[in-house]
């Protein structure tokens, strides 16, 4: 129990075996009231989601709900050991998710057929893909832009490790290969199942991706269309992004799947809105700059999953759309200055400093956390952080409305994820090592998601440029949503093996090296 | 007067009743043990609900 950073054996909150920890942190008195007073906050939001009776309706009908019991859980694993500025920024961010997902959900049951059953609302709902870029929704003020897949399969994930097993487990049952990502093949199982709310006058499904990505959208839009009557469009985001031979299919698309909603919902374009998002998008772009600029120095703030989850949620979901994100963008760099100005560390020592890079294990979340408090490993950005820094029209201009559509299919093009594992050589390989001399970085962390064919047969062209320029290259498998594959410790023993039979070194907290956690959430 | 500071006495046991009651929840995680003693529950219950399942 220890107000200073590093003091605490974290490994020893974990019970071998128990889905929960034994107790959660004393931080000094400062801290822990901060943390409890944000729990406070964290149980408001969930009374106010199940005072409402289709919500508790909802709880009792979808399988996926029952992993929002763990939301509390979610937060205390990324605050792990954390202090001070950095506890804020964690608390700044996760509890506004966790408000937006909140809203999602009783927006999802308030149109759903079975729950709420709300017609006039479900004719103000476009669907959108949980992997998929929301500026088309950038123009529509009176619509809500809303994906079944994020509460139902990507979150959950965030929030249990097991959540998606059942659904992946479905999916493969009805003959789907079980080699796809099982992030899609999850997304499939819950339609499968049966298990996805049915709202909304329209869909836009993006072509991801991957093979998995494209096999599951294929079978969902067959029952969103001839089951449910709801019309889907399929936005084909050029993969070559940065080719200027493909802008204007790019633009194309979006100009017809702008088209497709204002036909399905009577809704018109609303330029007024849409440059009051791009300007937001803007200020975040900003922010998350100025973040990844102290990254670079001795002292780098907004990282982890401080800077992964957030990007990930804001840059791609909210898109601008939502005013709260632009506050919370302003609030998180102004910590990052004051922390920065004081020369504050997250850990109480740094030891190396670190490119994540891949797609992360989304069934372990926080091992960004773990990698610093147990090993001293500074995770400075991630492949999903390192997202488009083009500055967009924000001005409401004649040609700017034109450049509008461009800037709409440039961020389509370059959403999380795609941006990276598509789009050639260069962006997965030789700007990864661009990044490492900015960042000053000695180390790598490669991901290997084992079921993603978009970064199979890379493997030894990483592994010879990495010897080349000195840097230690550190593979980390998994199987993205299912831990069966390869467990928590499964991936904590990769860094183990490398740290104590290649770098030689001890651990900060040795704590924290083993943990029984396969049975946690 | 006093029936102005009873109240303000009998408020003030109230927040720190709550504040005693809501810290230890929140200290022994006493929260997240109870929702895991809920989850195989609901668990059970999602099996026994008719679904239309098909590709």
């Amino acid at each position: 129990m220890a107000k200073e950073i590093g003091a605490d054996r974290l490994g020893d909150f974990y019970k071998d075996g128990g889905k929960v920890r034994k107790r959660r942190e004393w931080r000094g008195l400062r801290d822990t009231m901060y943390d409890y007073s944000r729990w406070l906050v964290i149980m408001g939001t969930l009374a106010k989601f199940v005072m409402k009776p289709r919500n508790v309706k909802a709880m009792f009908r979808y399988r996926w709900m029952a992993n929002y019991l763990a939301v509390p859980m979610m937060v205390d694993r990324h605050t792990q050991g954390l202090r001070g500025e950095y506890l804020r920024m964690c608390h700044t961010e996760q509890d506004l998710i966790i408000d937006d997902v909140a809203k999602l959900l009783d927006n999802l049951f308030r149109g759903d057929r079975r729950i709420g059953n709300d017609r006039e609302f479900s004719k103000k709902v476009v669907l959108v893909d949980e992997n998929e870029m929301t500026a088309v929704m950038m123009g529509f003020p009176t619509l809500k832009g809303l994906s079944r897949e994020t509460p139902s399969t990507y979150v959950s994930v965030l929030l249990n490790q097991h959540a998606a097993e059942h659904y992946i487990d479905l999916a493969q049952q009805f003959g789907l290969a079980g080699d796809v990502c099982p992030m899609p093949e999850a997304e499939l199982g819950v339609s499968i199942d049966d298990d996805a709310p049915v709202l909304g006058a329209c869909a836009i499904q993006c072509n991801t991706t991957c093979d998995g990505s494209l096999l599951g959208n294929g079978v969902i839009s067959r029952r969103l269309e001839q089951e449910d009557g709801i019309p889907v469009f399929q936005l084909a985001a050029p993969l070559r992004h940065r080719e200027d031979d493909v802008q204007e299919y790019a633009a194309q698309e979006i100009r017809n799947a702008i088209a497709f909603i204002e036909k399905h919902t009577g809704e018109k374009w609303d330029w007024k809105h849409y440059f009051e998002c791009a300007r937001r998008v803007n200020v975040a772009t900003e922010c998350r700059q100025e973040w990844l600029e102290m990254n670079r120095t001795p002292y780098p703030q907004v990282f982890g999953s401080n800077l992964a989850l957030y990007t990930e949620t804001n840059y791609m979901a909210i898109c601008g759309k939502i005013p709260e994100f632009e506050k919370a963008d302003r609030k998180l760099t102004e910590l990052a200055r004051q922390a920065f100005a004081k020369k504050k560390m997250a850990a109480k020592e740094y030891r190396h400093r670190a490119i994540i890079w891949g797609v992360q294990s989304h069934y372990y979340m926080d091992f960004l956390v773990w990698l610093l408090n147990c090993w001293g490993i500074v995770p400075l950005t991630d492949m999903l952080s390192m997202v488009s820094t083009r500055r967009i029209a924000e001005e409401d201009t004649p040609e700017n409305r034109e450049q509008a559509i461009y800037d709409m299919a440039w961020l389509t093009e370059n959403m999380i994820m795609r941006n990276r594992t598509h789009g050639g050589y260069r962006v997965l390989l030789d700007e990864l090592w661009e990044f490492t001399q900015q960042f000053n970085a000695d180390m790598v962390i490669l991901w290997e998601h084992m079921s993603c064919k978009a970064l199979d047969g890379m493997h030894g062209l990483f592994e010879d440029r990495a010897r080349e320029l000195g840097i230690n290259l550190v593979w980390v498998s998994h199987d993205l949503f299912d831990p069966r594959i390869i467990s928590r410790q499964g991936v904590r023993d990769q860094i183990n093996n490398y740290m104590r039979s290649v770098m030689r070194e001890e651990p900060l907290d040795p704590s924290l090296e083993v943990l029984h956690d396969e049975e946690s959430w | 007067m006093a029936v102005v500071l009873k109240v303000l006495l009998i408020l003030a046991l109230v927040v720190v009743g709550l504040f005693i009651l809501t810290f230890t929840v929140y200290i022994f995680n006493l929260d997240m043990k109870l929702t895991a003693l809920i989850e195989p529950w609901l668990l059970k219950h999602y099996d026994k609900i008719e679904r239309d399942t098909h590709l």
